[in-house]
């Protein structure tokens, strides 16, 4: 273990997230300005808009966790440097994605029981008078593009980090054709004259962001309230995790394990049993494969307390 | 309109035994593809709609209801030039009614009048409630500027364009935004 926080072997799969994220970060500023400009009355526009924009808070996020996690050292103030930051980051991509998500469904839902008929009107490109729909279409395909490349480059990484955070924005990104198709729905319907098209398509969009929105908060809130550690895709516990208690039940039968996660990081405490005689790295325990063996720091023994100790 | 156009199904041809089916499916693609452009441009002349169908009516009915928020707006230049160029437009001739300016602004929301034509103040109060054409004419000081403009039904998005295309055609300033 170095003096921060991050396993030395991450450094590589580390650096190349982080330049994943600053391109993710610029082309998703590229499909903001493109939406901004063509947003209209359309609720399905300023819905997907501001999707797009709440997809930067991962990315962002996971840069500033990655900043610490490389660069801050262990100190007094902070003994376990900020391992757990990103596991934080987490919590607030989770917290900012369900809150947007249910006030953009709540305003969808307005929309719909108030019967509002969006306006979109036309513009002039090139001396031709242009229904803005029709922009707003071409630039829902553009901002399927860039998530769909970035979304498939990130999920490897992610697994390799076993960072939930990055995890979460690429399944976000590669979901995002479910956007983009909702927002053409939406926009095509409205020039159909399908007033309601637009507010269902919103309120579908919305639904997806509360979706990822929720997945990522029980995820999120497992770790902080030291739960036991969570599988990278969903709230289930970690197969992982699941292994080391096993290996570690088989070497010290009738022991308590408690197993909880920091960040990519699975910390074990073992109860009722004293350490063993030969010094052991908590890699040792590691039942899986040894690259991965990273992810077991910690391996802490606790010995049998008698009553009589216990109350003094 | 276009409404009814039926689109052409591309079969896709099976591989021939010479293996030049991908090069008969490129040329074929390539030969449709005018027939394909021409199908998309009628759809984009057929969109958008009216959820409430003012364009079709007007067109049926060959006329369509017009109210004056304020007297002065009725005899400016710009609102006669503006209905010709929609009755050239849509072969529809205006029907003036009578009423004070919000009476018309609410029978604009409830559908029972089509267009409103008045002096309006850039960040009008109802602008969330009907839909404003380009400014015809500015009058005022920078920061109190009155607009002369059109006000349509929200969301009518085929009938609003056919004005914000005939306010362009007759105004400069309607052009500049």
């Amino acid at each position: 273990m170095s003096e921060t926080s991050l396993p030395d072997e991450l450094s590589e799969p580390l650096e190349k997230a982080i330049r994943l994220e600053y391109w993710n970060i610029f082309w998703t500023l590229t499909v903001i300005v493109v939406m901004g400009l063509v947003l209209g009355q359309s609720q399905t526009m300023k819905t997907a808009w501001i999707e797009d924009t709440l997809g930067l808070v991962p990315p962002v996020m996971f840069l500033i966790a990655a900043h610490l996690e490389r660069s801050a050292s262990r100190s007094h103030r902070f003994p376990f440097a900020f391992e757990r930051v990103n596991g934080l980051g987490f919590f607030v991509a989770a917290v900012a994605l369900t809150a947007v998500g249910a006030l953009l469904l709540y305003n969808a839902l307005v929309a719909l029981a108030s019967a509002e008929h969006a306006t979109v009107g036309s513009i002039v490109i090139l001396g031709q008078d242009i229904w803005l729909g029709w922009l707003m279409v071409a630039a829902q395909l553009y901002s399927v593009i860039p998530p769909f490349f970035i979304g498939r480059k990130e999920l490897p990484l992610a697994e390799e980090l076993n960072d939930k955070l990055l995890h979460t924005d690429a399944l976000m990104n590669k979901a995002n054709w479910l956007t983009g198709a909702a927002g053409l729905a939406g926009v095509i319907g409205l020039g159909l004259g399908w007033w309601w098209a637009d507010a269902l398509a919103a309120a579908i969009i919305s639904v997806d962001v509360i979706n990822d929105g929720f997945k990522a908060l029980r995820s999120s809130t497992a770790e902080l309230v030291d739960g036991f550690p969570r599988a990278l895709s969903s709230a289930a516990l970690s197969d992982d995790a699941e292994q080391v208690r096993q290996k570690l039940l088989a070497e010290f039968p009738g022991a308590a394990i408690r197993l909880r996660e920091t960040g990519r990081l699975i910390r074990a405490e073992v109860h009722d049993t004293h350490a063993p005689q030969s010094c052991r790295h908590p890699r040792h325990y590691w039942p899986g494969h040894k690259e991965r063996a990273w992810r077991l720091a910690q391996v802490s023994f606790i010995p049998p307390v008698k009553a009589r100790d216990e109350g003094a | 309109m276009a409404y009814d156009q039926k689109l052409i199904p591309l079969k896709p041809k099976a591989l021939s035994p010479n293996g030049k089916g991908n090069e008969d499916n490129g040329a074929s693609i390539m030969r449709r593809l005018p027939i394909l452009l021409c199908i998309a441009l009628s759809a984009c002349n057929a969109l958008p709609r009216d959820p409430a169908d003012t364009s079709a009516r007007i067109e049926s009915t060959r006329y369509f209801t017009v109210g004056s928020v304020d007297p002065s707006a009725r005899d400016a230049p710009e609102t006669a030039r503006l209905l010709r160029q929609i009755e050239q437009r849509t072969g529809a001739r205006p029907l003036w009614t009578e009423g004070s300016g919000e009476t018309l602004l609410g029978q604009l929301d409830a559908g029972t009048l089509d267009l409103a034509i008045g002096r309006f103040a850039k960040t009008s109060p109802w602008q969330a409630e009907v839909a404003f054409g380009p400014a015809l004419s500015v009058s005022g000081k920078e920061g109190e500027r009155i607009e002369l403009k059109t006000a349509m039904r929200n969301g009518e998005n085929r009938w609003i364009m056919t004005v914000e295309r005939a306010s362009r055609a007759i105004s400069t300033e309607a052009r500049a935004q």
